[in-house]
């Protein structure tokens, strides 16, 4: 008798613990427990048959489908450009300022944080055909026009380098801008770079490297960095520039900035 | 609790609440012991030969009602074949699962699928019967399609052949049940005669209406999950 009631007043307390997680994943493991549960209560109540059914449709089979949904729409896909101090890979781990602002803006929505590194020219492809929800990676300039730009999260300012003797391209290659940030820096290294217009963040990784043959300068104009969202995702712009907002009042933007820059 | 309404989950304890105090307040219930309770304890093993009362009774006196659970179930199938084909089929190439996920599903798939197998056996005997022992089985195989893909388990299954196996087992419990009721009679249920009380024989009709309850509710249930993966999920 004392098991019955322990385990009947564990049911309210599963759903509960169910229905208020915020992680849908935590959310459908409470569930199957409290399925797993009422299996055991059948069993003592002498309803084998009621027993088995529950644990084989709802402990199992529901778990099971939910997990696939979850895995399918929990996720905030971000499509990023590889950018130093702001979204970059350290072995496994994907680190930097706008990972640690997206994964706390993932887990605000209940969401895992999935980042995808592609090159620049095609983030924004993958934002409209909608493989992406999120395009990140030191972004100040966006040119499409059905694409709609975050607040911005932190300012930044350009400089332009430039080959003190520009020397022509060989005659049959058409030049044009590296995808990848480290093909940038190669390039820099290797004095091939003619010309090239830097962010704050880029520029103050290439400034470790050897800059003689280049005239740096700084270019008028003040940016900031955003992210930016499809302009069909309009509430998932809103939400996203409301929890930006709130994190620069909050003060906590400025812990992460200085926990990466200083 | 953010962004959660509170009424919702006053509301939502109050019903959870309620639930507990008529499972609670029904300890003291110990089964019908009124006249067709009393006569169904009576006479079950002599009329049907199956111990389970549980399988005598919806498989035997009630036969005529789990047909209709069965034609629900298959509306089900029917209708998520109905609406998912033709919508955004994906061709997602597998992801590929870790060796944990892998090993475990080739560990676990052979005893969960006896299970199955043996919970639609011996319905009539012990607790199961052909709707916990499919469901049961065909979640196995979701377990492989989590670790090998949906696609490579519904070739390696045949899932064209199995599909057509679906209907036909459809048909014949309709042949067997219910064109014995549009003719004036009974459904059939003395195919078999009855053994003896405990021998897998002994249930008489049961052991076919369960092993074909069997088969539909695996194959359906593994209908369902696919084509859920394949049109509105990935593995």
């Amino acid at each position: 008798m004392i098991s019955h009631v322990f385990l009947l007043l564990l049911l309210p307390l599963l759903a509960v613990f169910a229905i208020t997680r915020r992680r849908r994943l935590t959310a459908v493991i409470g569930m199957g427990l409290f399925s797993l549960i009422l299996a055991a209560v059948y069993l003592l109540l002498n309803a084998p048959d009621v027993a088995i059914t529950e644990a084989a449709i709802g402990a199992a089979l529901v778990t099971f489908l939910y997990i696939l949904a979850i895995r399918k729409t929990g996720r905030l896909v971000v499509a990023g450009n590889e950018t130093p101090g702001l979204l970059y890979r350290e072995g496994d781990k994907v680190l930097g300022v706008e990972q640690e602002i997206l994964n706390g803006f993932a887990r605000h929505l209940g969401l895992e944080l999935v980042v995808h590194f592609d090159p620049e020219e095609t983030i924004e492809g993958a934002l409209l055909q909608g493989e992406a929800d999120i395009g990140a990676g030191g972004i100040f300039s966006k040119a499409d026009e059905r694409l709609l730009q975050s607040s911005g999260y932190l300012s930044t300012v350009l400089y332009g380098l430039s080959l003190h003797q520009a020397r022509q391209p060989p005659r049959g290659t058409t030049r044009r801008r590296p995808s990848y940030f480290m093909d940038l820096v190669e390039e820099i290294k290797a004095g091939q770079c003619p010309r090239a217009r830097l962010d704050l963040a880029r520029f103050l990784s290439v400034s470790r490297l050897d800059l003689s043959a280049y005239r740096v300068e700084r270019l008028p104009g003040s940016f900031s960095y955003f992210f930016i969202v499809s302009s069909e995702r309009e509430e998932l712009h809103g939400q996203l520039n409301s929890y930006v907002e709130g994190l620069k009042e909050s003060g906590g933007l400025k812990k992460i900035v200085r926990r990466y820059f200083s | 609790m953010r962004n959660f309404p509170l009424g919702m989950a006053v509301f939502a304890v109050i019903l959870v609440g309620c639930l507990c105090g008529v499972l609670i307040g029904g300890f003291g219930y110990r089964g019908a012991v009124d006249e067709a309770g009393a006569a169904y304890l009576l006479r079950a093993v002599e009329d049907t030969g199956a111990a389970n009362m549980v399988s005598a009774i919806y498989l035997n006196y009630r036969l005529y009602d789990t047909l209709f659970e069965l034609l629900v179930f298959s509306v089900a199938v029917l209708g998520v074949r109905f609406y998912l084909v033709g919508r955004n089929e994906e061709q997602v190439g597998s992801i590929p699962e870790s060796q944990v996920v892998r090993t475990s599903a080739d560990l676990l798939f052979p005893p969960i699928l006896l299970l199955g197998i043996y919970l639609v056996l011996f319905g009539h005997l012990s607790p199961g019967g052909g709707f916990s022992g499919g469901v049961i089985a065909g979640t196995g195989l979701l377990l492989c399609a989590v670790a090998l893909g949906a696609e490579v388990v519904a070739r390696r299954f045949h899932e064209g052949i199995l599909e057509r196996l679906e209907w036909g087992v459809l048909l014949a419990v309709i042949i067997l049940a219910i064109f014995p009721v549009a003719m004036g009679r009974v459904p059939l249920t003395d195919l078999l005669p009855t053994g003896r009380l405990g021998q897998l024989g002994s249930g008489g009709s049961i052991l076919i209406y369960n092993g074909l309850i069997g088969i539909k509710v695996f194959i359906g249930t593994w209908v369902i999950i696919h084509y859920f993966m394949r049109h509105r999920g990935e593995i």
